[in-house]
């Protein structure tokens, strides 16, 4: 079932026919105003077509070419930014250039780090790696002249405890 | 800057696990020995093989008999032993374990009787030998070895 302004419509654009026509016409109520306002709706879509169409270039050559030429400007801005110059000579150096900085930068911090981690691992040079006596003493009253020194014996790295002076005794003590 | 960070954090690796020694349980040999000369010198002990040559050199004797001895395989690095002879006992008490040894408490006793004591820091890579007292013609050494 259309609407009045589907049917309004219709008429306007001189789509009814028929039966239909008849009883929309029959149901408008001031014929000869409508008639004048499908008059005048239909000059104003005549005006508007033929002044809405979109001119047509007069040049298009023209136009192309200037649209080329720019793209072509702008493509050249870009590789300059991207080392355009580089590229133009044949080879572009830069990644190995950062490659070798990275490179050195990481040889450098191993280095600093494997320095910093022995000098640490390490304090007392040599000695950390042989026994250390860190104190040593005798009973006075059993043993009151005993003396104690120590040294190291660097060829087999044995670290020796050496007393003098301790209690003799007799050889059944040397039994299992 | 991803691949800078991926070769600091890969030299850093390996800076550190070079640096770093992967320790384990470790065990202390610990003996007492009479040295002495006599005629016909028996074998020195196989854990005195290593420094026979020090020893001899050093004490002047030519046979080492093992008259006691332990063998303690060290763990937390706190744990305490004894190597013991009919007469002499030597007491052994860990007390930590550092990145080249062990911090350890050593005490001689003749019988119930304390001789000597000592606080000795033993190296994994070095023995320890200990000038005990004179017995009979010979002399007591206390050793003792990071195996």
């Amino acid at each position: 079932m259309k609407t009045f302004e589907e049917k309004w419509t219709a008429w306007v654009d001189g789509e009814l026919s028929g039966k239909e026509l008849a009883e929309f016409e029959a149901s408008l109520p001031d014929k000869p105003a409508a008639e004048a306002e499908r008059t005048a709706v239909k000059k104003l879509g005549a005006l508007l077509r033929r002044e809405l169409v979109a001119p047509a270039l007069s040049n298009e050559e023209f136009f192309s070419h200037q649209l080329r030429e720019r793209i072509a400007r702008e493509n050249a801005e870009q590789m300059g930014r991207f080392g355009a110059a580089e590229t133009a000579r044949g080879w572009d150096w830069r990644p190995v250039r950062r490659m070798l900085w990275a490179g050195s930068a990481s040889i450098a911090i191993f280095l600093a780090l494997a320095v910093f981690v022995m000098r640490d691992k390490n304090p007392a040079g040599q000695s950390q790696y042989l026994t250390q006596i860190l104190n040593a003493r005798v009973d006075p009253v059993v043993s009151p002249n005993a003396t104690i020194s120590m040294f190291q014996s660097k060829d087999q790295r044995v670290t020796v405890l050496w007393t003098e002076g301790l209690q003799s005794l007799p050889a059944d003590y040397a039994a299992k | 800057m991803a691949r800078l960070f991926a070769l600091f954090i890969a030299c850093f690796t390996l800076g550190v696990a070079g640096a770093t020694k992967a320790g384990g349980a470790e065990t202390v040999w610990s003996g007492l020995v009479i040295a002495e000369n006599v005629s016909q010198p028996e074998r020195v002990p196989a854990e005195l093989m290593r420094m026979e040559k020090t020893l001899k050199q050093l004490f002047g004797y030519n046979q080492f008999r093992v008259i006691g001895q332990s063998q303690k395989t060290l763990k937390t690095g706190q744990e305490d032993w004894l190597a013991a002879s009919k007469f002499f006992a030597l007491h052994v008490d860990a007390r930590g374990e550092s990145e080249s040894g062990y911090v350890l408490n050593l005490k001689l006793y003749k019988e119930k009787e304390l001789l000597l004591e000592t606080d000795t820091k033993l190296s994994k890579r070095s023995p320890l030998v200990i000038k005990g007292p004179q017995v009979g013609g010979g002399q007591l050494l206390l050793v003792l070895v990071v195996e």
